[in-house]
């Protein structure tokens, strides 16, 4: 007897969590009968053995005596149903006629549902109860127990039992004439009380009451379902879990969506306390443990696409396994317990006894998320706030463990040592022993490598250490170009300042590249979103990533993301159609979304592609001209009508949902990318898709500039921008209207715009054939700018202007120039927008004529 | 600038209108700024123009390395623009940002207390006193002390930075 020496409230526990889990495997039976066969065949006597020794021993133990017995029996009660319908599966499970076995598998489920429902609902009253006297049952609690009783005994009737059958229409007519419960239901009992009379009759008069006794049982069920809708969710949440238990059954699919009304019951339980111990190793734990997720997070999706691969699953497997590791070692059960049933999962999926298919991927990421949850709780807990369990902790885990079909309890945990030595070895001990033989190779050699690869900085501090390279960067420049180093004979002094400023801006390149980050958690982030949107919108799509390689400053990732997620969104739900739209227009039934990024002239472009519907034009001018942002679209080019759906308040959406539509997103896109100096742009054939392309700079800090003058003021523009600069001859100089300045460069014509003018600035030089001509490009558009000189090529640390500044249009930042003084630096495609668009403001009107 | 003269005064409570105050001279006026406010005093650098701007804004200046916006808070106050000598930069932190101010001449330091406070009389819209917290009278001279949030706030680039930011 394993439990001899177990007090009585241990054994309590021991029975739920064992009946949890039998209960489990008995659904997992109905949906793979020969693998929940075999689980059940050790998880069912374990429990039996359990409820047993309980009931014999609560007769001794009178203090919990009530509890105990009432626990007991109904262990044994759930326990023989369970037993009975795994004997009628077992015994039929080889049978060649499909139809038979089909019949005796659908009856078996249902009546282990019941059961089980009913031990659910039991447990939770139980629980909800305290402490349980009879007497204090209300009313309304006494008459659903009646309709639950009816419920379950009605299924596991048989038509000979006629005491039985009295007994349940004694349940149902007390339940009818209650009149707590609503009128609807009470009908229903009334019916199935009819019904049940029918059968008593038949029995009597010696007929085949079958049929009448199914009707009966139908009324029941439907009694029991229409009480459940129309009982507050909250408070019957017990019988909802039955409801949803049973559903997810007869769907034959792991139960994926059946938990969500039951999270607001669960919900706000209090999570195991944080262990006593280093704090410092759970924040580290907390780390790693989101970079497994992470990896774990893409192999799953990629399993979703490839299901065989055997590196992914090991992958996710892995991930599991390291998290229910470290963190039982550390004393965080519920996540422990949390991954250990996601690893037997993946186990079997690993074993090729499961495959991944079916309601596993949802599952697998469900679990997922939850673990992120659970550490985002235990970061909260170290904060010295109380943690929540997620609401949805059980319901997962249950799930989990249906699948899983595990045997084993999770692995006891060890009591956190001491010193730093014991921690390590200790950990490398869970690593080593608790792996099977084969999964110590997959495990151990990832992590070593990833160990000597990198370490860990905080970000604050490559923060500062990149700002004061920076600044050593502008101190060199001011000291290269002191009039000392500069000065005729010193060609000692500037070798060796030449060589500091190799260095320097060695040194420079390499700080910034230390703090550029590829963008693939970012892209894959979106194939996550994509999946779950389309699926909720029941929308097919393929999601493609291309150059998820490209790195950007770290700084930029995380506001890139918002925009990006907001577009994606967009793309799925206004872009593309639903599968039999598409077909109609005679395009694949599944939509292709594209998401690529590369460097391109010195800036990062992120490329939005969906082969959706592409936008309606037509729809977007009424839209704009209903709201009052522009009054005719006569003159607008496609790219400015495309571009109304940035202005806040604009949807074109038809009904608003809860993805978007509500015409918030898209300005809200705009902004987030113009705060990281980027810009947007949207192309779109009608029909064919649509096109966002988001440009943005590699990094905030720039690293080249051209210095060039204009009159007394000086101004930066980014070198990349630079096409050619040369001075103008009179005969490549021509007018429009006599305003519209052009210049010919080889065969193009570009029209010229004098900085001076733009930016209003005095005593410039004024004659074109004297000055400067810039060609800068800007997306595919060349124009030229007219400036006074070219002064040189200089290393610049792009700073803001400043908060309190607000935006400066056609100046993206500033930097600070040798001699100490600040040179703003220019914004091209700002400066394009600010002289082409019909800008009326303070710059046009104070131009110099 | 909708707001009535002398609102800002009535808000804000005596308390928040004594202590020490930094005063300095604008046009010939002795203005206070609350002395907590101050985060130095700079001798004039070179500002670089920020084109397209209001008029009212210098610049920005490099400060050890920081990139600070210059306000004329004679311009600001629609005093006619004039450089003194002693002419300085007040540079002042609110909220985190910092921003220096041009003045004509730092005073002095003073302590302003609960009875030498009064409100600021009205003048109807042909005098703007929203930027004063009130009038502090001492030996026999008149301090206005500057409502500095306000005076920052209340610029249209503000404005317009919370329209681009909200």
């Amino acid at each position: 007897m394993p439990y001899a020496d177990k007090p009585l409230p241990d054994l309590l526990r021991q029975l739920r969590a064992d009946l949890k889990r039998t209960s489990a495997d008995a659904l997992a039976t109905l949906t793979r009968p020969r693998a929940g066969l075999a689980m059940l065949s050790v998880t069912l006597p374990r429990a039996l053995c359990t409820a047993r020794h309980l009931a014999a021993l609560s007769a001794e133990a009178l203090d919990v005596a009530d509890d105990a017995t009432t626990w007991a029996t109904h262990g044994t009660n759930v326990l023989s149903a369970v037993r009975a319908a795994t004997n009628a599966i077992a015994e039929h499970v080889d049978a060649p006629d499909d139809f038979g076995r089909e019949l005796v598998l659908t009856q078996a489920g249902q009546r282990l549902l019941v059961a089980l429902g009913r031990d659910t609902a039991e447990w939770f009253r139980d629980e909800a109860a305290q402490p349980k006297t009879g007497e204090t049952n209300d009313a309304s609690t006494s008459a659903s127990s009646d309709l639950d009783a009816a419920a379950t005994l009605i299924l596991m009737v048989e038509v000979n039992e006629r005491d039985e059958m009295e007994r349940i229409r004694d349940h149902l007519r007390r339940f009818a004439t209650d009149d707590t419960a609503g009128a609807f239901v009470r009908g229903l009992a009334k019916e199935a009380e009819s019904s049940l009379c029918v059968v008593l009759e038949s029995i009597d008069s010696g007929h085949d009451a079958n049929e009448a006794l199914a009707a009966a049982a139908e009324c029941v069920g439907k009694a029991v379902r229409a009480r459940d809708e129309e009982e507050d969710a909250a408070t019957r949440a017990p019988r909802i879990i039955s409801a949803a238990v049973a559903e997810a059954a007869t769907n034959a699919v792991p139960a994926t969506d059946a938990p969500t009304p039951t999270s607001a019951a669960v919900g706000s339980v209090t999570m195991d306390e944080l262990p006593e111990g280093d704090h410092e190793l759970i924040s580290e734990f907390i780390m790693e443990c989101s970079e497994y997720l992470e990896s774990a997070e893409a192999a799953l999706l990629h399993l979703e696409i490839a299901p065989g691969d055997l590196e992914a699953i090991n992958t996710v497997f892995r991930a599991f396994h390291t998290v229910k590791g470290t963190s039982g070692f550390l004393g965080l059960h519920d996540i422990a317990n949390f991954a250990h049933e996601a690893e037997s999962v993946f186990s079997r999926v690993r074993d090729h006894e499961i495959e991944f298919a079916g309601g596993i991927p949802d599952l697998a990421l469900g679990a997922l998320d939850l673990i992120k949850a659970l550490l985002a709780e235990v970061e909260i807990g170290l904060s010295g706030q109380p943690m929540t369990r997620p609401s949805n902790y059980d319901a997962v885990l249950q799930r989990m463990a249906s699948v899983a079909g595990s045997v084993a309890p999770a692995e006891p945990v060890l009591v956190a040592p001491s010193s730093p030595e014991i921690i390590a070895a200790a950990r490398l001990a869970i690593v080593q022993d608790e792996m099977p033989q084969d999964d110590a190779s997959v495990l151990r050699e990832p992590r070593s490598a990833a160990s000597e690869l990198s370490i860990r900085v905080s970000t604050d501090r490559l923060d500062r250490l990149i700002d004061m390279v920076g600044e050593l960067v502008i101190a060199h420049t001011m000291i290269a170009q002191d009039e000392h180093v500069l000065a005729p004979g010193q060609h000692e002094l500037a070798a060796k300042t030449n060589h500091a400023g190799k260095m320097v801006r060695e040194l420079h390149d390499l700080s910034l590249s230390m703090r550029m980050v590829p963008l693939k958690p970012t892209f894959q982030k979106m194939t996550r979103l994509v999946r779950d949107v389309a699926q909720g919108l029941g929308k097919q799509v393929v999601f493609a990533t291309e150059g998820d390689e490209t790195e950007i400053d770290r700084n930029m990732v995380d506001a890139l993301s918002d925009p990006l997620v907001h577009m994606v969104r967009n793309a799925i739900d206004h872009g593309i159609e639903t599968p039999d739209a598409r077909a109609a227009a005679g395009k694949p039934r599944q939509g292709t979304i594209r998401l690529s990024a590369k460097h391109a002239g010195g800036s990062v472009v992120v490329q939005l592609r969906d082969d959706g519907k592409g936008l309606d034009r037509d729809r977007i001018i009424a839209k704009a001209m209903e709201r009052g942002l522009i009054e005719s679209a006569a003159k607008m080019s496609e790219a400015e009508i495309f571009s109304l759906i940035f202005a806040p308040g604009f949807s074109t959406a038809e009904k608003v949902t809860d993805l978007s539509g509500r015409g918030v997103g898209m300005d809200v896109v705009r902004r987030n990318i113009e705060t990281l100096r980027g810009r947007i742009e949207i192309e779109s054939t009608r029909g064919e898709g649509t096109l966002f392309t988001v440009r943005l700079p590699l990094t905030l800090a720039v690293s080249d500039g051209m210095l060039i003058r204009v009159g007394k003021e000086r101004y930066i523009l980014p070198t990349t921008s630079i096409f050619k600069s040369f001075r103008p001859d009179r005969e490549e100089l021509s007018t429009i209207a006599g305003r519209g300045e052009m210049v010919r460069l080889h065969d193009q014509i570009m029209p010229m715009f004098r900085l001076h003018r733009i930016f209003n600035v005095p005593g410039a030089v004024l004659d074109p054939c004297h000055a400067l001509v810039v060609v800068v490009a800007s997306g595919e558009q060349r124009v030229a700018l007219l400036v006074d000189e070219l002064i040189g090529q200089q290393q610049i640390v792009a700073k803001s202007l400043g908060d309190n500044l607000g935006k400066i249009e056609g100046v993206s930042g500033a930097a600070i120039l040798g001699d100490g003084r600040i040179g703003l630096i220019l914004d091209i495609a700002e400066l394009l927008v600010l002289v082409r668009g019909g800008d009326t403001g303070t710059g046009a009107a104070r131009a110099v004529a | 600038m909708s707001l009535e003269p002398g609102a800002a005064a009535a808000r804000t409570s005596v308390r928040e209108r004594c202590g020490k105050f930094l005063t300095f001279f604008l046009h010939g006026e002795e203005y206070g700024l609350e002395i907590l406010k101050v985060h130095e005093i700079i001798g004039m650098l070179p500002i670089t123009r920020i084109p397209r701007a209001p008029d009212f804004i210098r610049g920005v200046i490099n400060l050890r390395g920081k990139v600070i916006p210059i306000m004329d808070l004679r311009t600001r106050f629609s005093m006619p623009a004039a450089d003194t000598d002693e002419g300085c930069i007040i540079v002042a932190q609110i909220r985190g940002l910092q921003i220096g101010m041009v003045v004509d001449k730092v005073s002095e330091v003073c302590n302003v207390s609960p009875d030498e406070v009064e409100e600021t009389p009205s003048f109807g819209v042909e005098v703007h006193t929203e930027f004063l917290l009130g009038l502090a009278k001492q030996n026999g001279r008149v301090k206005l002390l500057l409502d500095i949030d306000r005076v920052l706030t209340l610029t249209e680039f503000a404005a317009a930075n919370v329209v681009a930011a909200g």
